[in-house]
């Protein structure tokens, strides 16, 4: 599954080699191989299931992997010590907050174990995302407590970052600044690692991707390929043509996979009639 | 030098400092609450007992109605002795209100610690910091032994101030003694609720198995009082190792002591091992 050459274990933030993963009789990672070179932005895409946070709680040794082996930072995973851990920052999918206490305190304790923070960083970060840290965290919303968890992830700037579907809860403004953060991280030597269902936001975030499907790695390629790659669905409509004529007009096109003509009923007009048209676009003949 | 101080941004940023023990002191701030609460329920309970002592004591008429009742019924709920403030503070309290309170206090942060937090799904976070998972059991562990000596160190208090106004007259050694087993005898059901709530993440298993060791030790303990033939349940009732030999009246002895600190001791530690094998929150 490696489908790229090992970058030396210096060079490398993380190196996942075969990681395997069961639970009980279910493969919830089958063999996943990946590298992800320090200082670049690696995203993971795939539909719910696929093993995205699978990976990221085996790389943070929350689950123990089957088979296999993760090094992050040079460091092996497995049993890793404080040391290492005070150089990650995780955000997990499923965001649970204890409730009863106020953002900054929570976040003076998260600094506790894994700073020293920065005086004045936990204030910046908030600002950024409209945050008021002194709210009790049970009564913020949850894109507000979305953004506490981006800000307890970043706030120690560690060397990397594991984030697992970061701006689900935000709002598109929020999805911006979060991008930027994750740019400005880029452009400071950290690593980033996050996962996402929305293609969008990794095309705009990431170096790399891989695209993830039932425990196994489809493809790992650059975002430009990615691109260049998606189906993408177009609704057209004429006028002034039959349906026949526009089919046979359509259908020799490049990359057309699915082609639906219909005529409009008379009662709905303009158009007399539509086309349908899905496309796949070649790599051969770009759009 | 003015101009330095007119802008602070030149100055390199101070960084916050990590305090040592951070879940260790987390534990400890989050549960003051709780902590003021079940005090409040301790001062309450002696209050009430306590200092009607001594119109029990004198009463004729209520040793005659304790006499009155089915010998298996007092036996059961440690009713023989209530005519000296030792055995009264002991049947009332130590072995009956202030055993059932201090039990579901340590049973329910025993439980909450790693097993309620993982449910939750706040474990998966904290594990993510610089923590080991070692030093989390171990500092949670030792969170829920400092507050229920805490605990203890109430009811103590509390029985010393009752001591003279009540005409108890309770040995001070004996009843700081007594204090010591009934907070060891509730780190352990506390301890076996960490342990169960660490094999399984879940908080209900914890209360179980902590219920378990409470409720089962008080059963084994009335059913083995009723006769000389069911005496040998004594020795699976850690409630009976603890009251069976009337500490308030004679003072604990030091090996039962230790081997219920030791015993909580063990099992914090397997609850920690436990914790260190297992996937997190699945």
């Amino acid at each position: 599954m490696t489908l790229r050459s090992s970058l030396p274990a210096a060079k490398a933030a993380i190196e996942a080699v075969h990681l395997v993963k069961r639970f009980g009789t279910t493969v919830a990672l089958d063999g996943v191989s990946f590298s992800i070179a320090r200082g670049s932005v690696f995203g993971v895409i795939g539909p719910n299931g696929a093993g995205k946070t699978t990976i990221m709680r085996a790389l943070l040794d929350l689950i123990r992997l089957s088979s296999g082996r993760a090094t992050l930072l040079g460091t092996d995973s497995r049993n890793a010590g404080p040391e290492l851990r005070r150089r990650i920052g995780y955000l997990p999918g499923e965001l649970i907050l204890e409730g009863r206490t106020t953002g900054r305190r929570l976040l003076g304790h998260y600094a506790n174990i894994s700073g020293p923070v920065v005086q004045g960083r936990v204030d910046d970060l908030a600002d950024r995302f409209g945050l008021d840290p002194d709210r009790t965290v049970r009564t913020l919303s949850k894109g507000n407590k979305q953004k506490l968890g981006i800000v307890q992830a970043f706030m120690h700037q560690p060397d990397l970052l594991v984030l697992d579907e970061p701006t689900s809860g935000l709002d598109p403004l929020m999805q911006q600044e979060f991008l930027s953060l994750v740019s400005e991280a880029r452009d400071a030597g950290q690593t980033v690692f996050l996962s996402s269902h929305m293609i969008s936001e990794i095309q705009q975030a990431a170096d790399e991707v891989a695209i993830l499907r039932d425990g196994r790695i489809i493809t790992v390629a650059g975002v430009e390929a990615l691109r260049g790659s998606a189906i993408r669905h177009l609704r057209m409509s004429a006028t002034g043509v039959g349906v026949a004529e526009l089919r046979s007009r359509l259908a020799p096109l490049t990359g057309m996979a699915e082609l639906d003509c219909r005529s409009r009923r008379p009662a709905q007009r303009p158009p007399p009639c539509s086309a349908v048209r899905s496309r796949r676009s070649s790599r051969r003949s770009p759009p | 030098m003015t101009a330095t101080s007119a802008r602070p941004a030149v100055v390199p940023a101070p960084l916050e400092r990590r305090s040592p023990l951070p879940v260790f002191t987390k534990s400890l701030t989050d549960s003051w609450r709780s902590l003021v609460g079940w005090s409040l329920g301790f001062i309450a309970a002696l209050s009430l007992y306590l200092p009607i002592f001594p119109s029990m004591s004198g009463n004729s008429q209520m040793q005659d109605l304790i006499d009155s009742l089915p010998p298996a019924l007092t036996r059961t709920i440690n009713y023989e002795n209530i005519s000296t403030g030792a055995g009264y503070a002991q049947s009332t309290f130590f072995g009956l209100m202030g055993f059932l309170l201090i039990s579901i206090a340590a049973i329910s942060w025993g439980a909450a610690a790693i097993g309620g937090d993982e449910e939750s799904g706040q474990l998966e976070l904290t594990l993510a910091h610089a923590v080991t998972r070692m030093e989390v059991a171990v500092q949670r562990f030792a969170a829920l032994a400092v507050k229920i000596l805490a605990l203890a160190a109430v009811a103590f208090r509390m029985v010393l101030f009752w001591n003279g106004p009540a005409e108890l007259d309770i040995d001070a050694a004996n009843l700081a003694s007594t204090c010591l087993l009934f907070a060891g005898h509730a780190l352990v059901c506390g301890s076996t609720a960490l342990l169960c709530g660490a094999l399984t993440g879940r908080r209900i298993w914890g209360i179980g198995g902590g219920t378990a060791v409470a409720v089962g030790g008080y059963v084994f303990n009335a059913v083995g009082n009723q006769s000389t033939d069911l005496a040998w349940l004594h020795a699976l009732s850690p409630y009976y190792a603890a009251y069976g030999h009337h500490p308030l009246i004679h003072g604990a002895d030091a090996w039962t002591l230790a081997l219920f600190y030791l015993a909580a001791l063990v099992l914090g530690v397997l609850a920690a091992l436990t914790l260190r094998q297992r996937d997190v929150g699945v």
